[in-house]
This record gives C-alpha cells, sequence and structure tokens, in this order.
C-alpha cells in the first residue's frame, strides 16, 4: 500500500467513525404551554410562513432533511439550530418576560425587513423558505400587531 | 475506487473546521432557552462592587455618541463594554423591589448590547437593537436615578415613522438614528434628574 493510500483509508475510516456520533434531534412534537400562540394571536396564514421558514431553528420542532443523517453535515445543523434557538424559540416564546416578548417581535419584524433572515444559506436547500413581498409583509405586519398587543 | 475514496476524504476535509467548533454545542441540552441559562450573574463580592447604575448609564451614553458620529466600530465596542457591565452589576445591594424592575430590563438590555457589540459594520442594525435598549434604560434610569441629570429625547422619523427614543446628557438635540444625515433632528421630551 502506497502512502497516499494510506493517508486516504485512515480518512475513510474516520468518516465511517464519526458517522456513529448523531446528535440528538430537535424534535419535541408536542405543544408547551408557552408556545407563541398561547401568548399573541397568529393567524394560519402567517403560522404556516413560520412553519416554513422560520421553525426549523426557532422552535423545538426540526423537519430535518435526508443530509441530516450525514456527519459532519448533521453537526453543522445541530449548532445552527442550537444557535437558532438561543435567540428565537417559538415554541419556548412564553417563557420570555413581556419586555423580551415585545424586543423579539420586534426584531422578527426588523429581520425580515432587512433580510437577515431566513439565512441565504438555509433558502438555498429551503426553496419553500424564500418569502415573497406579500409574505415579508404579512409577517412585519404581524410582528408589529403581536407587539402592539402585549404592549396595551 | 480510488476514486469514490478521494472524493469522500475531500469532502471530510472540507467540512471538518465546521465539525470542530459545533462540537461544544452537543452537549447543551435540547429544548433549553440558553439564553435562560446565561443570564445566571457571576457572584461578585461586595468589596467588587464599584458598579452601580450610573456606570450602565455611561456605557450607555458613550454609545449612544459613538452612533451620533456615525462610528460603528466604537458602538460595538462600546456595546461590548456595556453587556460587561451589566453582567458584572452586584444585584445584592437592591431591594425585592428593585431587583425586580432590575431583572426585567437587564436581560433584554444584555442582549441588545451584545447584538450591538457583535456587529460592527452594520450600524442600521445596531441602530435596530440601540432603539429597544433606550428604552430599557429609559426603565432603569426612572427606577433608579441615573446619578446626573439626562434628557429624553424624541426621534419622530425613526422606525417608520412610528418614533424612537433615546437619552442623552447634553440638552441639545443629537439624533444617534441617523447620525449626520440629520444630526439636530428630534426634541426633547423631558428632563431626568
Amino acid at each position: 500500500m502506497s502512502r497516499l493510500k494510506k493517508i486516504l483509508l485512515a480518512i475513510f475510516i474516520g468518516f465511517v467513525a464519526i458517522q456513529f456520533v448523531q446528535p440528538a434531534r430537535n424534535t419535541n412534537g408536542q405543544v408547551l404551554a408557552t408556545d407563541i400562540t398561547t401568548v399573541v394571536s397568529v393567524p394560519d396564514s402567517v403560522h404556516t410562513i413560520l412553519k416554513e421558514a422560520c421553525y426549523d431553528c426557532h422552535s423545538n420542532n426540526t423537519n430535518y432533511p435526508f443530509y441530516a443523517y450525514i456527519q459532519p453535515i448533521g453537526w453543522l445543523l445541530n449548532k445552527h439550530i442550537q444557535d437558532g434557538k438561543s435567540q428565537l424559540n417559538f415554541s419556548d416564546f412564553g417563557s420570555l418576560s413581556k419586555r423580551r416578548q415585545e424586543s423579539k417581535l420586534k426584531s422578527i419584524a426588523n429581520q425580515i425587513k432587512d433580510e437577515a433572515m431566513p439565512l441565504p444559506a438555509y433558502t438555498i436547500l429551503h426553496k419553500n423558505a424564500i418569502l415573497a413581498k406579500a409574505e415579508k409583509d404579512l409577517i412585519i405586519s404581524w410582528a408589529n400587531t403581536a407587539k402592539d398587543s402585549l404592549s396595551q | 475506487m480510488k476514486r469514490v475514496i478521494e472524493i469522500i476524504a475531500f469532502s471530510t476535509l472540507i467540512v471538518l473546521p465546521f465539525a470542530a467548533c459545533s462540537n461544544d454545542n452537543n452537549s447543551t441540552a435540547n429544548n433549553v432557552d440558553t439564553a435562560k441559562t446565561t443570564a445566571e450573574l457571576p457572584k461578585t463580592s461586595v468589596e467588587t462592587a464599584t458598579v452601580s447604575i450610573g456606570e450602565i448609564v455611561k456605557g450607555y451614553l458613550s454609545l449612544k455618541n459613538a452612533l451620533t458620529v456615525d462610528k460603528t466600530k466604537e458602538a460595538a465596542t462600546a456595546g461590548a463594554a456595556l453587556e460587561a457591565t451589566f453582567k458584572s452589576f452586584n444585584k445584592a445591594a437592591l431591594t425585592a423591589e428593585q431587583k425586580k424592575v432590575f431583572e426585567d430590563v437587564e436581560d433584554d438590555a444584555k442582549e441588545h448590547a451584545e447584538h450591538i457589540g457583535s456587529n460592527g459594520g452594520n450600524i442600521e442594525h445596531q441602530r435596530e437593537h440601540f432603539e429597544t435598549l433606550s428604552k430599557d434604560i429609559y426603565a432603569l434610569v426612572k427606577a433608579f436615578g441615573a446619578g446626573q441629570t439626562l434628557y429624553q429625547d424624541f426621534c419622530p422619523m425613526y422606525n417608520d415613522k412610528k418614533g424612537a427614543i433615546w437619552l442623552s446628557e447634553t440638552k441639545g438635540i443629537q439624533n444617534p438614528y441617523y447620525g449626520k444625515k440629520m444630526l439636530s433632528c428630534g426634541s426633547m421630551k423631558e428632563e431626568l434628574k
């Protein structure tokens, strides 16, 4: 065996080995008592968009693509999900103080307006998450209305 | 076969650096809001507890002044410093009621300061966070006093003409939301002693 082959074999074995390190799945299934829908009114039209474009990284229920089972891609996705949830988790929105809920809703509107979210790295593989102008407007006006409903 | 191995080896090499930095996250529990866990303040002993609301206000004002002159990097530095000031704040000296007010503001303000700190180069995004941060600091000053005279100013244009407030140490208007584009736009609403 040549040196090159040995190196390639080692890498291949490493690749196979890491397949056994699967991160825990972010799939809870149930709707928590602290879900966003329990805090503010979320019309179906809005909820559908949120599920399609946001929930993979901002809720307790990720809809995993097949390649999430291939490491290290799965690890990378897992990091995105943990980061996303630490910033905003729709499934546990009610656990935040009112001040922070208002703050988060305002940030949602701003992120959509600034086109900072959904991330380009996400929409490149999730074409459904690319928001049309009307969808963006819908989310922004929902977030603003929801925010105002909290501050009353 | 050799070709296949080469491809796999190559792709592994490419993604390996990402895998390395994702590892530390595997240990964090799934359904825990990590923002909550970081809310715990480090314990500071009584003699190191020199931070007061005045320090927070000072940090906020230097952030405001950086935004006023359109200096995004300086704003980022000031934002990070303000976050650190919040983290080292000793709540032990607060009464139960004061603590409630402080903690209500704390998590939110800390998060906005952190985002301002990590968005050097994107001043518009910094300003978005600054808007809510200003409301937080205003609530703190109302509850605790600033230790100096402050002015609550109002910019009617910002935030899609819904308006936004900020706090200033000077009576003259210097608008942090638009910088030199319209520095003197806005009006003083309230004097805070």
